[in-house]
């Protein structure tokens, strides 16, 4: 298969995931509520509340509404926020490089960690580095990102003082809201990085390397590390877009302006074009990144470049 | 003499107890000669092998006493940095018994073959290039140059073997220990790369250590064969004798295991039971309890008895004759 088709086929799988997304959140957000009771006060007469019903077109049946929106989605229009009375699209873009930002350097974060430590573990299996870093992994794990979150402000922002607690300004914002999002993947990250290097370092290529006087540094560090990062580069895909995806409480924590805390405070206020608009994104962003992963193999794994 | 190894012990400390790999084996090998070392699965023949670059399984593998001398030096005593450096593959090479596993698959050949080069000082930055070519070309691969930046899954397994080949021979080592190097290959394959091995030996006079369970491998390119069994050599000869007079009952029943072409039907010989464990080996002949000559005397340890020059076995019975 050649990689144009390679390519193409991947974008229609993409596009279905994307759409199977639409659909979902298209009829659970609808499942939480009417929007109108939030927009209007109580005691709004019932006359009121039909027409904002119509203008929204929320009196339409389900399935109509649902084909209004992907119509319209194609083209690229979201529909306005109920709340903000602008475009959903441009709330969540205008909030999309934040979350990226934050994405790319909690991932930065976590592989910085996993894999030296996992590599190391691997090396020295069994040994004091092998089992802290099991017991680091293990917290890291059992460590909720909201718990992880607030510890952090409060040694780092409250108690040191070192680091600012919220908001987003320079590369010191940066810092605490990174850690806490790259801190779970850590622990997951480092038992891949360790189990592959435990196998590549157990294979004939690496024993021939080593009859042959290859010093251990270039052994542990090239040539098994490449062999290693295969694994861990699917895994990446995914913690990626989790993280792209999956923000909202380390947004909402460090009020962090991007779209994971847009979407959460729509969900809030029922404000279905921005939900879905965001939700959408997300979605895109994620099948983007699996994409990019699948391209990325290729980089690393010469065996898959030809096969394509 | 190049290679002369005595009363070497190589011990695997096991959880279940002290395996003895390799127990008093000893055995020379000259410049441009090639030894083969023959015997079943678990004999000891890869340990011995891996026991002379000092590479034993990390934590458990200990070569506890005897000499292994190379050029006069002695290599028991020699720091894990001096042997990276100044023995392996530097002066001794081990080729590898599967061509399919033993190249890193995301690594180009260009960068594989070169990396002892590299490693040993032989070439330096833009002269790795080139001397990679050179290598290549010596182990017959066909146009190498244009092949450097390729990678292991775009050659044939005996193509294959040829680049490991090329990877062991880069720096000329002294003495080159080729384990089952055609075990993974079929037989119009295994011919090249025994003819390979051949030539290798003509270039550059290197000692070649093969080890191999195939007799007929063994025949067509050792001069002297030494056979092992569960961990210690039991006859050691010129390869003529080995095959037309063998001594030890093992050799011989070694040998009739062979199927031979146009031979009547039947069942396959065979030998009767298991080797002996190594944790707890049996005192005196290790073989005597598989053995149709077994006498009383084989509970103690057989006395080594030399029938020619050169040709040595241990076993009672050659002592009584």
């Amino acid at each position: 298969m050649n990689g144009a088709r390679f390519l193409l086929r991947r974008l229609v799988q993409g596009l279905v995931s994307i759409l199977g997304a639409s659909l979902i959140i298209f009829v659970i957000s609808r499942l939480s509520g009417d929007p109108v009771a939030l927009l209007v006060p109580a005691d709004a007469p019932a006359s009121v509340i039909a027409d904002i019903r119509t203008r929204f077109g929320l009196d339409l049946p389900l399935w109509r509404q649902y084909l209004i929106f992907l119509g319209n989605a194609l083209t690229g229009d979201f529909g306005n926020s109920y709340r903000w009375q602008m475009p959903a699209l441009r709330l969540i873009l205008d909030r999309l490089p934040a979350t990226v930002e934050l994405a790319i350097c909690g991932l930065i974060f976590s592989v910085a960690i996993a894999v030296p430590v996992g590599v190391l573990s691997a090396v020295h299996r069994g040994g004091w580095i092998d089992r802290l870093g099991r017991v680091f992994a293990m917290l890291g794990q059992a460590m909720p990102a909201f718990w992880v979150g607030l510890l952090l402000i409060l040694v780092f922002a409250i108690r040191l003082n070192w680091l600012p607690a919220f908001g987003q300004g320079g590369v010191d914002h940066l810092i605490l809201p990174s850690i806490a999002l790259g801190w779970y993947p850590v622990a997951a990250q480092t038992r891949v990085v360790r189990s592959a290097m435990l196998d590549v370092l157990d294979s004939d290529h690496i024993r021939l390397a080593r009859a042959l006087g290859t010093p251990e540094r270039l052994i542990v560090w090239k040539y098994a590390l490449r062999n290693a990062a295969i694994p861990l580069l699917t895994m990446l895909g995914v913690y990626f877009a989790a993280m792209l995806g999956g923000a909202f409480v380390v947004e909402t924590i460090f009020a962090w302006p991007g779209v994971g805390r847009t979407v959460v405070e729509a969900v809030f206020s029922r404000d279905f074009p921005v939900v879905q608009a965001g939700v959408l994104f997300t979605s895109i962003l994620f099948v983007l990144s699996n994409l990019l992963v699948d391209l990325g193999y290729g980089l690393v794994d010469p065996r898959i470049r030809d096969a394509r | 003499m190049l290679l002369s190894v005595r009363n070497l012990q190589t011990h695997l400390h096991l959880r279940r107890g002290v395996l003895r790999a390799v127990d008093g084996v000893s055995l020379d090998v000259a410049e441009g000669e090639t030894l083969g070392l023959v015997g079943e699965s678990g004999s000891g023949k890869t340990m011995t092998g891996l026991s002379l670059l000092r590479l034993l399984p990390k934590g458990s593998g200990r070569i506890a006493g005897g000499s292994i001398s190379l050029d006069g030096r002695e290599l028991t005593t020699l720091s894990e940095s001096e042997l990276v450096r100044e023995i392996r593959g530097r002066r001794i090479a081990m080729i590898m018994q599967d061509p399919m596993t033993s190249l890193n698959p995301v690594f180009s050949i260009g960068d594989q073959v070169g990396n002892p080069l590299r490693n040993h000082d032989i070439a330096r930055g833009t002269a790795v290039r080139a001397a990679v070519v050179d290598v290549l070309r010596r182990v017959r691969l066909p146009s190498p140059a244009d092949r450097l930046d390729d990678h292991p899954h775009q050659f044939s397994g005996g193509q294959r073997q040829r680049i490991v080949a090329a990877m062991a021979i880069g720096c000329t080592p002294r003495l080159l220990i080729a384990d089952e190097p055609t075990t993974a290959l079929d037989v119009t394959i295994q011919v090249q790369i025994i003819g390979l091995l051949r030539q290798i030996q003509a270039d550059t006079g290197a000692g070649i250590i093969l080890i191999t369970h195939d007799l007929g491998v063994a025949a067509s390119l050792c001069h002297r064969i030494a056979v092992m069994y569960a961990g210690q050599i039991v006859e050691t000869g010129p390869v003529r004798r080995i095959y037309r007079q063998p001594a030890h009952p093992y050799t011989r029943a070694l040998l009739e295991a062979i199927p031979r072409l146009g031979a009547k039907r039947g069942r396959l010989a065979a030998i009767q039971g298991q080797p002996p464990s190594l944790i707890d080996p049996p005192t005196g002949c290790r073989f005597a309890p598989r053995c149709a000559l077994r006498m009383d005397k084989c509970a103690e340890a057989p006395p080594e008895i030399t029938l020619a020059d050169g040709h040595r076995a241990a076993c009672w019975k050659l002592a009584d004759a």
